[in-house]
């Protein structure tokens, strides 16, 4: 049955079975460590998004700006912490992902590591925290809103492709980012960039009423695309686009697999350049 | 069986890619096709040798001869740029002791990374992990975390974990000067113990060891294999080497 796909599409994932063990155990390590030596330990994971979320919805209750007209407060506050959970997520691993071969400097030039893995130990990491936060955004919306739309259940199939992604730009920056130190300057200025091309504090279709051509030119942003889809699913009870929904499962794919070859594909040289 | 071998190398080579800049790297990635940006630096060059299982050959030859190199060509750290090799069989290697150590973590977290690096899985780790912790034998600092561990100490998890990853191949490079006297002694009671059922592949300056331990001696000079053979023999052409250069270089003062 996996014979007839060619190899070039399941090697990655081949790869990363056969190193699991290795992937569990340096997870649960950073995991571990990012919380040893404080006093609430993991509770920190359940704060830090909790305060974002308070924040933004006195913020907006206050303040209400035009960006929210026509939606209750909290269900712009809660459109908000959606955009933000997914955003940060992105930015997170793109602030990262430049620097991660050279954290990992001693495992990658002095053992038999396979540098690889490190990508997926950083995604899955990253994943983890913004798992916690979504956690956050359900209990709050039930308590706000008394209920949560049914389509919330269809999430995993938007998570699975986005982390694809994500692993794609891994392994393309972490690639990059070994050849020169520029890489992570030049993420220090693009990523708050790419912020606010990104629906956060705005919708898409609040943009397409000013202007449509902005509003098919953000289409192009796939963070975006997937904010807005997460949204439908999770705050709106809306189906996406079947057509959007593939055209971007394709995009991730392809992004998946071209950073796995880039990287594979200098891995050998990055080990001297280091 | 003579047939049967555990390493073969056949004419590997590795140059180092010299940068002028550190930017260069980049340009030689993205205009590579055109131009040159690098001088290259052969620090091995046509090396050709084969271990037979259950041998145990000793590495020597002056700092920079391409030693450490040729263990990490061998453990696939770093590719050569040409020749190929062959490895039968797990190795363990023995390269920089403690060198991917998480200070936060204790010692058993880190230990049961250290084991999934070298391939061992969840139950294996869970069934040697007490092993390990009695052969580093540090007692209660094996649950402290490692950043309040002495250089011996860190030394002492590195090498339990690298001795209970039932290797084939154990692979290492002078990384055992570290520990105190005990240490060593166990360090060499247990290489020797291995080498009654693996293959050893070891780097040393302390030649008497080698002398002792070894069944074959390779000399490596300047990225070529000098000599290699019976280790008495090799050690004591090495020795008058060296003995020769030191002459001159005192007599050109």
């Amino acid at each position: 049955m996996l014979a007839s796909i060619p190899a070039v599409y399941v090697a990655p994932f081949d790869r990363a079975w056969r190193n699991r063990e290795l992937i569990r155990a340096v997870v649960r390590r950073e995991l571990i460590s990012r919380f040893s030596g404080s006093a609430l330990g993991p509770l920190w994971a359940v704060l830090a998004p909790l305060f974002m979320l308070l924040t933004y919805t006195a913020l907006f209750s206050i303040t209400v700006p035009q960006l929210s007209a026509g939606v209750t407060v909290t269900d712009y506050a809660s459109s908000i912490f959606i955009g933000l959970i997914v955003f940060n997520l992105f930015s997170e691993l793109a602030y990262r992902a430049p620097m991660l071969l050279h954290e990992h400097v001693n495992f990658v030039k002095k053992s038999i590591f396979p540098s690889e893995t490190i990508a997926w130990t950083a995604t899955i990491r990253a994943f983890t925290y913004a798992g916690v936060a979504f956690a956050v955004y359900i209990v709050f919306r039930l308590l706000t809103a008394g209920s949560i739309p049914p389509t919330i259940v269809l999430a995993p199939f938007l998570i699975a492709p986005f982390f694809l992604f994500m692993l794609g730009v891994v392994w393309f920056l972490m690639a990059l980012g070994a050849f020169t130190r520029d890489v992570a300057h030049i993420m220090a200025s693009v990523v708050p960039m790419l912020m606010f091309a990104t629906p956060i504090f705005y919708r898409i279709d609040q943009i397409r009423e000013i202007s449509r051509s902005a509003a098919v030119w953000l289409r192009f942003n796939i963070v975006g695309d997937y904010i807005e889809m997460l949204r439908d699913l999770a705050l709106d009870g809306n189906m996406p686009n079947i057509f959007a929904y593939l055209g971007i499962v394709a995009v991730s794919y392809a992004v998946f697999i071209g950073g796995y070859q880039f990287f594979m594909r200098y891995k050998s040289v990055i080990v001297d350049v280091i | 069986m003579s047939s049967e071998f555990a390493i073969r190398c056949g004419g590997v080579g590795k140059a180092f890619q010299l940068y002028a800049h550190q930017n260069d790297q980049l340009k030689q990635i993205l205009f590579g096709l055109w131009k040159k940006f690098y001088r290259e630096k052969w620090v091995l060059n046509d090396v050709n040798f084969t271990v037979q299982r259950g041998e145990r050959v000793g590495i020597v030859g002056r700092n920079g001869a391409g030693k450490t190199t040729l263990l990490q060509i061998l453990c696939g750290i770093t590719q050569p740029t040409k020749g190929e090799f062959e490895i039968e069989g797990r190795i363990a290697p023995i390269l920089a002791l403690g060198s991917g150590f998480d200070g936060l973590l204790t010692g058993r977290e880190n230990a049961r990374i250290g084991a999934a690096i070298l391939g061992l899985s969840r139950k294996e780790v869970d069934a040697c992990i007490e092993d390990i912790a009695a052969f580093a034998d540090i007692g209660p600092f094996f649950e402290q975390p490692m950043r309040i561990y002495s250089v011996g100490m860190i030394a002492r998890v590195a090498f339990a974990i690298c001795a209970h990853a039932q290797a084939d191949v154990l692979i290492v490079d002078e990384a055992l000067s570290v520990g105190d006297e005990i240490f060593q002694k166990k360090c060499e009671n247990y290489i020797s113990e291995f080498a009654k059922t693996g293959t050893i592949l070891i780097v040393s300056h302390s030649l008497e060891f080698l002398k002792k331990l070894c069944t074959r001696v390779l000399w490596l000079e300047n990225g070529v294999v000098r000599e290699i053979g019976d280790p008495a023999k090799v050690i004591a052409h090495y020795r008058a080497a060296m003995k020769a250069e030191q002459g001159q270089k005192i007599a050109w003062r």
